[in-house]
């Protein structure tokens, strides 16, 4: 337990940098964007009403008042969160191929500490969804820090304020990545969660077989997924609606835990027995 | 101590006994010196420390060296065994000249003639 | 002991080792000598269980390896084995971190021995340097067992023979140590034990201070006839 979460805090360390870089442009992004927005938001309200001569109620129909919500149509805000999760994504394959390649041998270091391989895996595993949750969190800072931002930008009149759990119920993308029930929260992150495990099993065995392990990798994930529909499928083409909508979910809960938990298993194994420097 | 010539064909413990009877027998060690342990001789001579101990081992058989409890080592003070060392390197040193000089076939007296002029010649220089 | 008990392993169709058995001591320096592309190297990725064997057995101390294992026995490869942006002093802080059996004292030991500097960044490290460094984070470690691949390949003569003084010296104690090299002469002295693998197959196995005795034969000299054979 000691070495895994000292190799947690190592995996993480070896990443920081680059981490709070990203954490940076998505600060630096969406303020900009509350900034820029609410100005051009502005601009917009007085030409009209000044210039244009158009009456303030008719302008707020045609045009809305400022919120949030458009700043978070903007490129501003889905920009750097989309570059988050493209960097995660690229990461959960590097973590693994760094160590093999490039002038050092630092997984001949992984492998030979004096602990079970799985904590190598199970920290490098840890250390993803360490960077997942911390940006969710960080944009859960962010949102009532923007939202101040805006009323200082924005006079009264112009602006309809919107709490954080109603600024995410505004817009369905959003509530992909932050979920406002807990249990919805628990479901989309277990999910992630058994993917980047599916992805990690795909990935020893293609460094256990190269090649052949590509192959051995997408068979094992089609297998798992697979696996974890079953109960949906049988009860599409056998059953005919059998079973009641929550229990199918729990049904998949379980099949969901139970392919992770192969999953982890056999990169056990496969470390164990199998590996390749 | 410094620096032997090893061979590759001889054992190097045999090497080792033979360099330090050439000390001794020069004076270079003295009776009852304090000789370096089996470690620092391994790493003096670049050889491997379980050669070292062998050396060690032979020249403690032999009575060259004792070794007082856990003292270290020294070079006998045993007359019989410090003269028979003298002797046994001067024996081998005539023996092998004796070899290769017998293989030109000249005559013994020519022989001591010519050992006696180079001695005499080496010792002026 | 460790004890290599007829492993084969294959890449691919081609077979790499065809039953390689050997023995190493605690106390002794084994070397294993093949001229070229002869397996040494996965001898020992095997040896640490960092490649899977066909076939056979090896056993450290009697046992197979485990994660405890990694505490008595130490492998160091011919490349270093920690980051290229970390410092000395970060990798023998890994190291400690990491392992029980990690001497600081011997570490800080080495360094001076090694004329090494605790700030210096592997990346920024001369070749001999950085085998200096890989030799000094496995000869820092209490275990009973070193293996070195090619410790002597790709580096300048003065670091050669500041390695092999290693050999001569307190920091290999009584520990059981396998090398394997492809050039013999710098070493000669040094071991006890020979290997001459060729072609996936342990040709002869024996003690180098032995055949000198019983043959009048150098290392070389057996190698010679055994390889061209």
């Amino acid at each position: 337990m000691k070495r895994y979460l000292k190799l947690v805090n190592f995996e993480f360390n070896r990443i920081a940098k680059v981490y709070f870089v990203l954490l940076a442009i998505v600060l630096v992004s969406q303020f900009a964007g509350v900034i820029v927005e609410s100005k051009s938001y502005l601009k917009e309200a007085n030409h009209m009403i000044y210039e244009e001569l158009m009456p303030k109620a008719e302008f707020f129909l045609q045009y809305g008042p400022m919120s949030l919500e458009r700043v978070f149509a903007s490129i501003w805000f889905f920009g750097p969160i989309a570059l988050c999760i493209g960097v995660v994504a690229f990461y959960i394959f590097l973590i693994w191929y760094r160590d093999w390649f490039g002038k050092n041998t630092f997984i001949y270091r992984l492998l030979m500490l004096p602990t079970a391989r799985l904590n190598v895996f199970l920290a490098k595993l840890t250390t993803i969804l360490l960077m997942t949750l911390g940006f969710v969190a960080f944009q859960l800072i962010l949102f009532p820090i923007e939202s101040t931002i805006l009323k200082w930008m924005v006079p009264k009149d112009f602006r309809m304020d919107m709490g954080t759990l109603e600024v995410i119920g505004s817009f369905r993308e959003l509530q992909m990545i932050i979920p406002t029930s807990f249990i919805e929260f628990i479901l989309y992150y277990g999910a992630g969660f058994a993917v980047v495990t599916l992805l990690f099993t795909a990935i020893m065995f293609e460094r256990c077989y190269r090649i052949k392990g590509i192959l051995l990798g997408i068979g094992y994930g089609f297998l798992a997924v697979v696996l974890f529909f079953t109960p949906i499928l049988i009860q599409e083409f056998l059953q005919n609606h059998y079973l009641y909508p929550s229990e199918l979910l729990l049904l998949e809960i379980v099949m969901g835990l139970i392919v992770t938990c192969c999953s982890i298993w056999t990169s056990s194994y496969l470390l164990k027995k199998k590996i390749r420097v | 101590m410094n620096n032997i010539k090893f061979n590759n064909r001889d054992p190097v413990y045999v090497q080792v006994v033979r360099h330090f009877k050439e000390q001794i027998a020069t004076g270079m060690l003295e009776p009852g010196q304090e000789i370096p342990s089996r470690r620092e001789l391994a790493n003096k001579l670049k050889i491997n420390p379980n050669t070292a101990q062998r050396a060690y081992k032979e020249m403690e058989e032999e009575g060259l060296i004792y070794t007082e409890r856990n003292l270290p080592s020294r070079i006998t003070k045993d007359e019989h065994v410090l003269g028979s060392v003298r002797e046994e390197l001067i024996l081998q040193a005539v023996d092998s000249f004796v070899n290769s000089i017998r293989s030109i076939n000249v005559p013994v007296d020519e022989v001591l003639y010519l050992v006696k002029e180079k001695y005499s010649a080496e010792d002026k220089n | 002991m460790i004890e290599v008990k007829d492993i084969t392993k294959k890449f691919g169709r081609k077979e790499v080792l065809k039953g390689v058995s050997f023995t190493a001591n605690k106390g002794e320096i084994t070397c294993l000598i093949g001229i070229n592309g002869v397996g040494k190297t996965t001898i020992l990725n095997a040896i640490m269980a960092l490649t899977p064997i066909h076939s056979g057995q090896i056993l450290i101390n009697g046992e197979t390896i485990k994660k405890e294992s990694f505490e008595k026995i130490t492998f160091i490869p011919d490349a270093i084995t920690m980051l290229p942006n970390m410092r000395i002093s970060d990798a023998m802080e890994f190291m400690d971190d990491f392992y029980n059996s990690w001497n600081q004292k011997r570490a800080t030991e080495l360094l001076g021995f090694f004329k090494l500097k605790e700030s210096d960044r592997i990346s920024d490290l001369s070749k001999g340097n950085t085998a200096k460094v890989n030799l000094l984070l496995g000869l820092a470690m209490d275990v009973d067992y070193i293996l070195m691949d090619e410790p002597f390949s790709g580096i300048d003569i003065f670091s050669r023979e500041q390695i092999a003084d290693v050999f001569t010296s307190h920091l290999i104690e009584d520990r059981g140590v396998i090398i394997t090299t492809h050039e013999i002469s710098d070493i000669e002295h040094l071991i006890d034990k020979v290997v001459l693998l060729d072609n996936g197959q342990v040709l002869k196995e024996f003690n180098a201070e032995a055949v000198r005795e019983d043959e009048g034969k150098s290392v070389v000299d057996v190698m010679r006839e055994v390889f061209k054979a």
